[in-house]
């Protein structure tokens, strides 16, 4: 046996001896040295394999606004598709390749990036990951094909559920296919938005009115569904931003039913409800209605600023001319809620949204709005100026798309 | 410039008439009266390669590529002939030459060892076995494995240039790559039949046993077999005597069962021959792996735990029945195969999703009907006819409503807060089958146009319908349309030997498809609709293969083709759910180059050689992948990237005096990303963008394996006519990537580790191999073995197996 072992090992020494040499005869593997400074921004990069795969690599740059930004030799890849949500000073990472846990990249003490987590995995791959006025952390499990609709709280320190309910679908909607499209929590409630979309066609067969379900916080038990006929339902496919909230917890629902965001039919005008703060009824008194403001566009993206300042990208089609899922063409501007305008950014141009969460995919460090616009072949960084309404074009991103945005 | 750019446009063809011209036989003649002969196997096929040696004169020759050979100048008198060929076992005897009669010596060998080499050896009609002959085809002979638990899948992972990547253990779902090829851009066949939607018979289930050899065509695939793939072929011939038996039974870890019964007889009298093969495997697939447990949605623990969900059951029978050796036929068989196999599904993609009742099943009945004859009508002219029938069934269930599963084998049930149980399934509940008919037929002609040349047609088709069903979402649209591929190919083959040296073959292919599927328009507009549409499409492939013996003992061939792949149905139709049709969808297209060498040679009687080794290069266009939608839940397929393989294989045998054997080989292929653009329905205005891949190594396909086989075979061991046999064998892959290896730092990449896995088989034989006792040890040093993602095969498992011959 001994005898064995030996000639054994010595037939992989040959071999490995083989593969090494054929190794070293393949190129140098492209490397460079991180950014380990303070104060970077963070970006989550995604890479489109030929085969359609795709790889996230969430990479650190001191400077988004001149030269190329790439994953080349550097980042923490993660492949599968993620979504990324950045909470106070950690970014959350959702989904991946059948991995439904909740992971965390935060910064280390040398200011180099390092993942956290794996200690909470889910049935589903979470939908949405939010911050809570207590500084905890509330996820959703829904989806148009299951029947139970879960929530979590999170510890965001050690990623530990500390409570989980689960709802039975039914609650909220008679037909399958409760779809997510947004979620906010405002003192006792959390506030779940939702369109019916069917499971297998995506078809949405009722827009004609507004819906969001109330949850209790913290116990996250169902309480009611709300509904409001003065508008379509609440968000869309993907978008994750039909309820937004302010500086004094008065939760925004924006209804667009864009074809262009997953809706197979409208029947109502695109409009922003109000719930206000402490309550969990829509306010009768409050719309802001698209037509009269835009004439006829509308817009499936917002991202609360501060002070009744909204980032937004308004779809520069009519609902009746834009194309099914391609959440395009898309155009920043900026909304007031209390104002009820909108006004649109110069110097970016018109370009494909990627049908993700702004919230995420834009960066707001309280001056300046980032974000990464497609144009024709490549993507570039524009830096918006939220108050003078400008633009300035930035790096150039070697990667498919932004998933993230971030400043750590 | 515009002379230029057409020239341009029409180079490939050129080239190609180019190489034709040149090639052109110019037929040299050579009369002799001297000792001639030819050398044949015991199945009758012509040995090409042969030493053929007059020991007392030290004076010999090489038979060539139709197993003739010819020593001039043999003075008269009794020699002692001797007749040796890799793989088979040395032949020695008496001969007369009389000057006055030329004596014609037949000459028989019988096969010997295990072997990887790439002699081919086929049972075709002459003029197709030549043209065969300068392909780059890797031919295994099972008849050495015969003893062990081996199947097809485990036979074919040890050629050069091949690779299988297992999900698990027997049954677990496979992606066989060849020089980086896989999918269906690697086309399979039994006996000639085209086993694309054999569903319920898979390489894993059919034993060694039933196998009598498997020839694997790499990148240039012979127009007899009348497939447009990609990546090449792979060809299982199942057993061919006319009488025999083969029984033998298996027991093994992980509560695993494989019996086989094959047989055959013959009336040497009327021809009428019956000839069958069963089998039944069976595996709890019960072995341990390394996972994570999770309790109300929080890990804890991390732990080598059984799989519990992992039962798998194949069974097949297969029938032939007819005449053999008549006036009217070479052979004249009317078969039945009937197959099914069920299966549990413990896992999806990855070993973070773990299921309990998720179950697979196939079954699938084909009858068959196969004619061959040599010179009908005609001298010269052969004929063959291959036609199948293949009715088939699959389904997927789902339906386990409000559980989920965990690695320990727990279930949880799935309640809400107000106690309702959740009617979800585990993955996607459903309960679908798919009724799928195939039929196939294909015809070869083969016509010898002088002793030099000969011309090969062979016209194949194919109709493929599918319906599928889905009792728990008895509503999907895409369910409600009847899905249909016709397939045709022609294929042309001129065959032309310049001198007994040198052969060539020019050939040329004709595709023709038309698929009938159905459409959605206009979604989300008020003119939304499904519709019935209809597509075909023409296509054409070309190619060349040629082999000269340099001298006796070197062979050198090189190969090329202009390969396509037509779309599957599921490509053009989708799959009903997610992924969308695309009725536009064209062919994927490859040019294929061969470069090999085999030197076989000898230093005396005892120490035998072979080595060999090829470069393969394939620069393959418009492979067809899945267009990403980000903003959108559906897909579809369209043709889209470009990749390139830079491969090198080598392989090498030593034997010594039969009793002691060596052999081996490594594979090192550079698959590359080639594609400047890719093309996506969300982010960018006009669909593309810069592929950040260009040039880069695909990841999740291993780039450099090797295996490694060593064996003693003891003859006449303890008694007469009893044989002891050791044999040992290494599989070695290096580490890959899973994800890109260019991007992100290099510590925290995804990685499948280099891994080492041998494998140990003792065998004796009583009575000339009529009793037989096996043991094997699979997996000697219980290492932890992956092939997908983190997904773990068998650890170290044992088996036990008798087998009776007669």
């Amino acid at each position: 046996m001994k005898n064995l072992k030996t000639s054994t090992k010595m037939l992989q020494s040959v071999l490995l001896a083989i593969a090494l040499f054929l190794i070293s005869c393949s190129k140098d593997e492209v490397s460079e040295p991180e950014y380990n400074g303070e104060d970077a921004f963070v970006l989550s990069l995604a890479y489109q394999g030929t085969d359609g795969n795709f790889t996230y690599y969430t990479v650190q740059f001191d400077d988004v606004m001149t030269g190329e930004l790439t994953a080349v030799g550097k980042g923490i890849d993660m492949p599968g598709y993620y979504t990324f949500n950045q909470i106070d000073e950690k970014i959350y990472a959702t989904g991946g390749f059948e991995l439904t846990d909740i992971i965390a990249l935060q910064k280390k003490q040398d200011g180099s990036l390092e993942e956290i987590g794996a200690n909470a995995s889910f049935a589903n791959s979470l939908q949405d990951i939010i911050e809570t006025d207590d500084n905890q952390l509330v996820a959703i499990e829904m989806s148009s094909s299951s029947d139970v609709i879960s929530l979590h709280r999170i510890n965001p320190e050690s990623l530990i559920i500390s409570g989980s309910t689960q709802t039975s679908a039914s609650n909220i909607a008679d037909t399958t296919g409760p779809t997510y499209s947004g979620m906010v929590q405002s003192g006792n409630y959390i506030f779940v938005s939702y369109y019916l979309s069917d499971p297998t066609s995506f078809s949405t067969n009722y827009t004609d009115k507004a819906q969001v379900a109330v949850f209790s916080y913290p116990s996250l038990e169902f309480i009611k569904v709300i509904e409001d006929g003065r508008t379509g339902p609440v968000g869309g496919w993907g978008t994750h931003s039909g309820l937004i909230k302010d500086e004094s917890g008065n939760i925004y629902a924006l209804s667009h039913t864009n074809p262009a965001n997953g809706y197979s039919q409208f029947t109502q005008d695109a409009a922003i409800l109000r719930i206000k703060s402490g309550e969990s009824n829509f306010d009768p008194d409050y719309i802001f209605s698209f037509d009269e403001v835009t004439g006829g566009k509308t817009t499936a993206h917002l991202v609360y600023l501060g002070n009744n300042k909204v980032f937004t990208e308004i779809n520069m089609q009519n609902r009746s001319e834009q194309s099914a899922w391609s959440d395009s063409p898309l155009k920043p501007a900026i909304l007031d809620l209390s104002a009820k305008t909108i006004d649109y950014v110069e110097g970016v141009p018109e370009h494909s949204g990627l049908g993700r969460k702004l919230a995420a995919t834009s960066l707001y460090d309280g001056t300046y709005i980032y974000m990464v616009v497609p144009e024709d072949v490549s993507s570039y960084v524009y830096k918006i100026d939220p108050v003078n309404l400008t633009a300035t074009k930035g790096a150039e991103v070697q990667a498919n798309f932004t998933a993230g945005f971030f400043k750590l | 410039m515009q002379l230029l750019h057409q020239l341009k446009k029409y180079y490939p063809g050129f080239l190609f008439l180019l190489i034709i011209v040149l090639l052109c036989p110019s037929v040299i003649a050579q009369n002799s009266f001297n000792l001639r002969g030819s050398v044949s196997t015991r199945q009758g096929e012509l040995l090409p390669g042969a030493n053929v040696v007059l020991q007392e004169l030290n004076k010999g020759a090489i038979s060539n590529i139709e197993g003739q050979f010819e020593i001039k100048s043999v003075p008269e008198g009794s020699y002692q002939i001797m007749v040796s060929c890799i793989g088979f076992q040395k032949l020695v005897k008496t001969v007369t030459v009389n000057q006055v009669n030329p004596l014609s010596l037949d000459l028989v060998l019988t096969e010997e060892n295990y072997k990887i080499g790439d002699v081919v050896v086929t049972g075709k009609s002459a003029t197709r076995r030549v043209i065969e002959q300068a392909y780059q085809v890797a031919s295994v002979s099972t008849k050495e494995l015969f003893n062990s638990t081996a199947d097809a899948k485990a036979v074919m992972n040890r050629i050069p240039g091949v690779r299988i990547q297992e999900e698990g253990g027997l049954g677990s779902v496979f992606n066989f790559t060849l020089n980086g090829f896989s999918g269906n851009q690697v086309k399979f066949f039994m006996d000639g039949i085209p086993m694309d939607n054999f569903g319920s018979l898979n390489l894993g289930d059919m034993p060694v046993n039933m196998i009598e050899r498997i020839d694997v065509y790499k990148g240039v695939v012979p127009v007899w077999l009348g497939t447009d793939a990609l990546g090449g072929a792979v060809n299982i011939v199942t057993g061919q005597k006319n009488n025999y038996f083969d029984a033998s039974y298996s027991v093994g870890s992980f509560n695993t069962h494989r019996a086989s019964v094959n047989g055959a007889y013959t009336n040497p009298k009327n021809g009428f021959t019956v000839r069958g093969n069963l089998f039944y495997n069976y595996s709890d697939n019960d072995y341990k792996v390394w996972a994570r447990i999770v309790e109300n949605n929080t890990v804890t623990d991390t732990a080598w735990v059984r799989r519990f969900h992992d039962r798998y059951r194949s069974a097949s029978l297969k029938l032939e029945t007819g005449f053999v050796n008549q006036h009217f036929a070479d052979n004249l068989l009317l078969g039945i195969l009937l197959s099914g196999n069920d299966k549990e599904v413990q896992h999806g993609a990855t070993m973070n999703t773990v299921y309990g009742a998720i179950t697979r099943n196939n079954w699938s009945l084909i009858p068959t009907l196969r004619y061959k004859k040599k010179d009908l009508l005609a001298e010269g002219l052969d004929v063959s006819l291959y036609s199948a029938v293949n009715i088939g069934q699959s389904q997927v269930i789902d339906t386990l409503s409000g559980y989920r599963y965990n690695w320990t084998g727990e279930r949880f049930p799935v309640t809400t807060s107000d106690g309702q149980a959740s009617n979800n399934a585990e993955f996607y509940r459903t309960y679908s089958t798919l009724d799928e008919s195939e039929f196939n037929t294909q015809a070869n002609f083969g016509y010898a146009l002088s002793t030099r040349s000969s011309l090969a047609f062979n016209y194949a088709i194919n109709y493929f319908h599918r319906k599928a069903f889905d009792t728990e979402h008895p509503d999907n649209i895409d369910n409600h349309f009847p899905k249909s591929l016709t397939k045709q190919v022609l294929g042309l083959a001129y065959k032309f030997d310049l001198n007994k040296k040198w052969s060539t073959t020019v050939f040329g292919k004709l595709f023709h498809i038309k698929a009938k599927t159905s459409k959605e328009f206009d979604f989300a507009l008020e003119t939304q609709r499904t519709e019935a549409v209809e597509n075909k499409q023409f296509n054409l492939g070309y190619g060349l293969a040629t082999t000269w013996f340099v001298f006796p003992e070197l062979q050198l061939k090189l190969s090329y083709e202009h390969t396509s792949r037509m779309p599957m149905p599921e490509e053009i139709f989708g799959d009903g759910l997610f992924v969308g049709s695309n009725p536009d969808l064209g062919p994927e297209q490859s040019h294929n180059l061969n470069l090999g060498a085999e030197y076989y040679f000898r230093t005396n009687d005892k120490n035998r050689f072979a080595l060999g080794g090829s470069f393969v290069y394939r620069d393959a266009k418009d492979l067809i992948y899945t267009v990403v939608t980000v903003s959108s839940p559906k897909t579809h397929f369209d043709n889209l990237s470009k990749t390139r393989v830079m491969g090198l294989e080598g392989n090498f045998l030593y034997e010594w005096n039969n009793l002691f054997h060596l052999g081996g080989n490594i594979t090192f292929q550079d698959i590359t990303d080639r594609a400047k653009m890719i093309y996506n329905e969300s982010y960018t205005g006009t669909g593309w963008q810069q592929n950040f891949h260009y040039g880069f190594r695909l990841p999740n396909k291993p780039y450099l394996f090797a295996n490694l086989n060593a064996g003693f075979t003891i003859d006449n061991f303890l008694k007469k006519d009893n044989a002891f046999k050791l044999n040992y064998y290494l599989n070695f892959v290096e580490e890959y990537f899973l994800t890109w290896a260019e991007l992100g730092t290099s510590n925290s990449k995804y990685v499948i580790p280099r891994q080492f896995s041998n494998d140990i088989e003792l065998a004796y034989s009583l009575k000339k191999g009529k009793y037989n006792i096996s043991a094997e040890c699979r997996n000697l040093f219980d290492v932890k073995l992956y092939d997908k993602y983190y997904l773990q095969k068998p650890g170290r498992s044992f088996s036990l197996k008798l087998r009776y011959t007669i």
